[in-house]
């Protein structure tokens, strides 16, 4: 009984190690893999989920999907922490190209932000003319804004649309909330606050029914949400990027039955697609805040 | 105790040991030119509180670092210390005494021949399965010296081995102590402050001063001739003071403590020379006609005190103060009271005298 | 043929466990002779030592994980290795978070024995590997505890590892992180099935070594 027991804790520690180790997962060396910094939206909406294993099954690479707002993804690319990029955030991936650090920008994909507030709509926004004046009005009306404040592609939109309405949006005023957070969780506190707020149309979907928002915005140029493909230099980087594996996704993420495939996500989830392939230029049917 | 007529072999001899710890005022030095530990006997190692007792038991043990050492081995047996507060491995109590021999190549059955003699030198079978740590401070003691005797050790240290245990303790402890020594033949270094329990088993003794071995020798050599004032006092030699020899008849010298008090020595000592001299209380008498030594002079009775046993009583001649022991509830040592006058005598051959 | 989303969860767990199990093996394999080492001798630079111990053992996982994603990007020093966004990244990132707590604790274990515990164990002439051993079973108490800490750490820890191991499904998505990016899609169903099998996780073992712990504990 003693000797029993004096090894015991010896022997299941070296028991919970082995088990541990056993479990390690098979099948670590793969020969062709790359790094795909993207937005958490993208991410968030299982787009990726649906298109990357038809690609790894047909070209053997792995791609590894880093879910990251997009200025820590454009961060990302900037400094060749990724291979491929997939971002939101037209502006901001301007600089990029012009800097020559992006060699090729390729729209690939759009959708709307929208605008979600209450039902009862305060700020009257469901009758403004444009985004624009919409944020107007709720800036006008005192009403509550919440701001994602992450520097994410989302957050960029927002200060755009601020500055299109001529106000300031570093400015301080009553009833705004900073998050600072994800899509989802400042979907949540609006909702909880009965403010505005603007967000993707994939991410409010997913919450829509759970924070009890309406989309009370209108579709406008201002609003359009377009995803692009960005191509890095590997030669301005100490350790090469994968660019083949890189080139070969966006070959990939640009054929007709990718694109078509795009066009088609959401429908089984949502009942309605959430994305509007751009190189699909004879089946450019669904507009994804139609309903 | 050895019934060999066969001198001791020596079983560990220290050469120039020298250790040396700590900087500045912290600083911590000790020294010792030689010092032999015999085999089957005890050297109880005495001096003041920071002489370096405990150290000197380390270096022995090879557990301190020292500057200079030179141990030269009579065998190649075991050398260790038990410390004064023996640390308990969790576990039985014959766990802790099995721990020592772990590692060691031993054959399971001997172990537990060896680890059951050990258990029951110490008379601790009773406690073999106990948990080592909820035993008291004397099973404890106990308890290390068998892990101490298991390992058949050639040579053992032992660090106050009496500490906190009761009068009963210590005589029950100190019989299977010497039963064990006797047994094994070990040989044995003892720090202790307890004079008495040390005199019963010593048969050398080592002094320490501050950093430094002042003497070592057998038990009675130093005893009965230390060789300083201080050294006297260490080994409870208390009746000390100092005088002129005065005068000199059939090898005894008289040596003058004060006009009237003079006491008689068998020491080498030239005529006038100024010389100490101390005398054990055990060998300081009450006269009471019995001719028991020689007459020194008259004191009185300053206090007595006994702890049952024995009744120290302290004597006053003029300002000097001398003790001298009495057996408790007998004779003198209940007729007396403090202010009645005595008269003192010594033998000659039992008053210590070197020259100052 | 297992429901595919139980089967993701299956190797999410799965991976949980190997991740954090690595990881926790790897801290006690290097923070118990560290804290050994450091309990029981003396140097003059023991007691820097001992304060930056001190020190990891309150620095934030988040602060780890930044550490560990600049160091292990590929513009970083260790970039060459190719090891941001592996599990591996994620095994050194909660070793890292877990060696200071086992190290810490290691060494106030070694800190409750008797000073003079080793030269007692070294007088009975106790080969050093034995006297090792002896050590670890009289500090085990202590170190129980410190596994118990440290798997409580990299277990529920979230931050750092979503930061080195970038949440990669099949890959580096572990319980927590999948939770957390559960709950930011909006899952929660998914997300509240995977918290469950993670609490549950974290209870058995909590429970295994309490149990563990109790039983010697009456010894």
């Amino acid at each position: 009984m003693l000797a029993r027991s004096r090894t015991l804790p010896k022997t299941a520690l070296i028991a919970f190690a082995l088990a541990a180790l056993i479990t390690s997962p098979s099948g670590a060396a793969d020969k062709r893999s790359m790094i795909l910094a993207t937005t958490t939206s993208v991410r968030d909406s299982g787009l990726l989920d649906t298109l990357l294993p038809e690609f790894t099954e047909a070209t053997g690479i792995r791609v590894r999907v880093i879910a990251v707002g997009t200025g820590a993804a454009l961060r990302m690319g900037r400094e060749g922490n990724a291979d491929l990029l997939l971002t939101h955030a037209p502006a901001s991936e301007k600089v990029l190209v012009d800097e020559g650090i992006v060699t090729r920008r390729t729209p690939f994909m759009e959708n709307f932000f929208v605008i979600a507030g209450p039902a009862k709509d305060p700020a009257k926004i469901s009758s403004a003319i444009s985004p624009e004046d919409a944020i107007r009005r709720i800036d006008a009306a005192g009403a509550g804004w919440v701001s994602r404040s992450d520097d994410s592609g989302t957050h960029k939109r927002e200060k755009a649309l601020f500055h299109a309405a001529g106000l300031d949006p570093e400015a301080d005023r009553d009833r705004l909330v900073r998050t600072g957070t994800g899509m989802g969780l400042s979907l949540q506190i609006a909702g909880e606050r009965r403010y505005y707020i603007l967000s993707d149309i994939g991410t409010f979907l997913a919450f829509h029914k759970r924070v009890g928002l309406e989309v009370l915005s209108k579709p406008g140029s201002s609003l359009r949400n377009i995803y692009s493909i960005l191509q890095l230099d590997s030669s301005r980087f100490e350790r090469p990027l994968h660019t083949s594996e890189a080139e070969e996704l966006e070959r990939f993420l640009l054929t007709k039955k990718t694109q078509r495939a795009i066009g088609a996500f959401g429908l089984d989830k949502f009942g309605r697609t959430l994305f509007t392939p751009l190189k699909l230029a004879d089946d450019a049917h669904a507009s994804p805040v139609s309903k | 105790m050895i019934e060999d007529t066969q001198p001791p072999s020596i079983a560990l001899s220290a050469h120039n040991l020298h250790v040396r710890r700590g900087r500045g005022k912290d600083a911590f030095s000790l020294g010792v030119d030689y010092l032999d530990l015999h085999a089957g006997e005890v050297l109880v190692i005495l001096g003041p509180n920071g002489a370096g007792k405990s150290t000197l038991l380390r270096a022995l043990a090879g557990l301190e670092r020292s500057v200079a050492k030179d141990l030269i081995r009579g065998g190649d047996g075991p050398v260790t210390l038990v410390f004064q507060r023996p640390a308990a491995l969790s576990g039985s109590a014959e766990m802790n005494v099995r721990a020592a021999l772990l590692g060691k190549g031993i054959p399971e059955e001997v172990k537990r021949q060896r680890v059951t003699r050990a258990l029951d030198r110490f008379d601790i079978q009773a406690l073999a399965s106990h948990d080592a740590r909820t035993l008291s401070g004397g099973e404890l003691r106990r308890l290390a010296l068998a892990r101490a005797f298991v390992l058949e050790p050639e040579v053992l240290l032992l660090d106050e081995p009496f500490d906190d245990l009761d009068a009963e303790g210590q005589r029950i402890l100190s019989l299977d102590l010497q039963q064990a020594i006797e047994d094994t033949n070990v040989a044995v270094a003892m720090v202790t402050h307890d004079l008495r329990r040390a005199l019963l088993l010593a048969d050398r003794i080592a002094v320490l001063a501050p950093g430094r071995l002042a003497q070592h020798g057998l038990r009675d050599e130093v005893l009965l001739r230390p060789n300083t004032r201080d050294i006297a006092r260490t080994v409870g030699m208390t009746n000390l003071a100092s005088g002129r020899v005065c005068r000199q008849a059939g090898g005894v010298s008289w040596i003058q403590i004060e006009p009237g008090f003079e006491v008689p020595t068998t020491a080498a000592l030239n005529p006038e020379q100024e010389a100490w001299i101390g005398i054990r209380p055990e060998h300081l008498k009450l006269d009471v006609g019995r001719g028991d030594g020689e007459s020194i002079g008259k004191a009185v009775v300053e206090s007595l005190i006994s702890d049952g046993l024995a009744t120290v009583a302290t004597l006053r001649v003029h300002d000097r103060r001398f003790t001298t022991h009495l057996l408790s509830g007998r004779g003198l040592a209940r007729r007396l009271r403090p202010g009645d006058p005595v008269s003192l005598a010594v033998r000659p051959d039992q008053v210590h005298a070197l020259p100052a | 043929m297992l429901d595919p989303e139980l089967q993701t969860l299956v190797e999410i767990t799965l991976r949980t466990l190997w991740v954090c199990g690595s990881a926790l093996l790897l801290a006690l394999l290097g923070g118990v002779p560290i804290g050994i080492l450091l309990g029981s001798s003396q140097f003059i630079s023991r007691g820097l030592l001992v304060s930056s111990v001190n020190a990891g053992m309150g620095a934030p996982p988040v602060v780890v994980g930044l550490i560990g994603s600049i160091l292990l990007a590929r513009s970083g020093p260790l970039g060459s290795w190719n090891l941001l966004y592996t599990p591996y990244a994620m095994i050194i990132t909660s070793t890292a978070i877990a060696l200071p707590l086992v190290i810490g604790l290691t060494l106030a274990a070694v800190g409750s024995l008797d000073d003079e515990w080793e030269l007692q164990v070294r007088t009975l002439g106790i080969p050093r590997h034995w006297r090792i051993w002896l050590l670890i079973r009289e500090i085990r108490m202590g170190l129980l505890a410190a596994v118990i800490a440290a798997l409580g750490g990299i277990l529920s820890e979230v931050g750092a590892v979503n930061m080195v191991g970038g949440n990669i499904a099949g890959e580096t998505r572990v319980l927590t992180t999948a939770i957390m990016m559960h709950t930011s899609m909006g899952e929660y169903e998914i997300a509240m099935s995977q918290a469950t099998v993670l609490f549950g996780n974290l209870l058995l073992l909590a429970g295994l070594l309490t149990w563990l712990q109790q039983s010697g504990r009456k010894r």
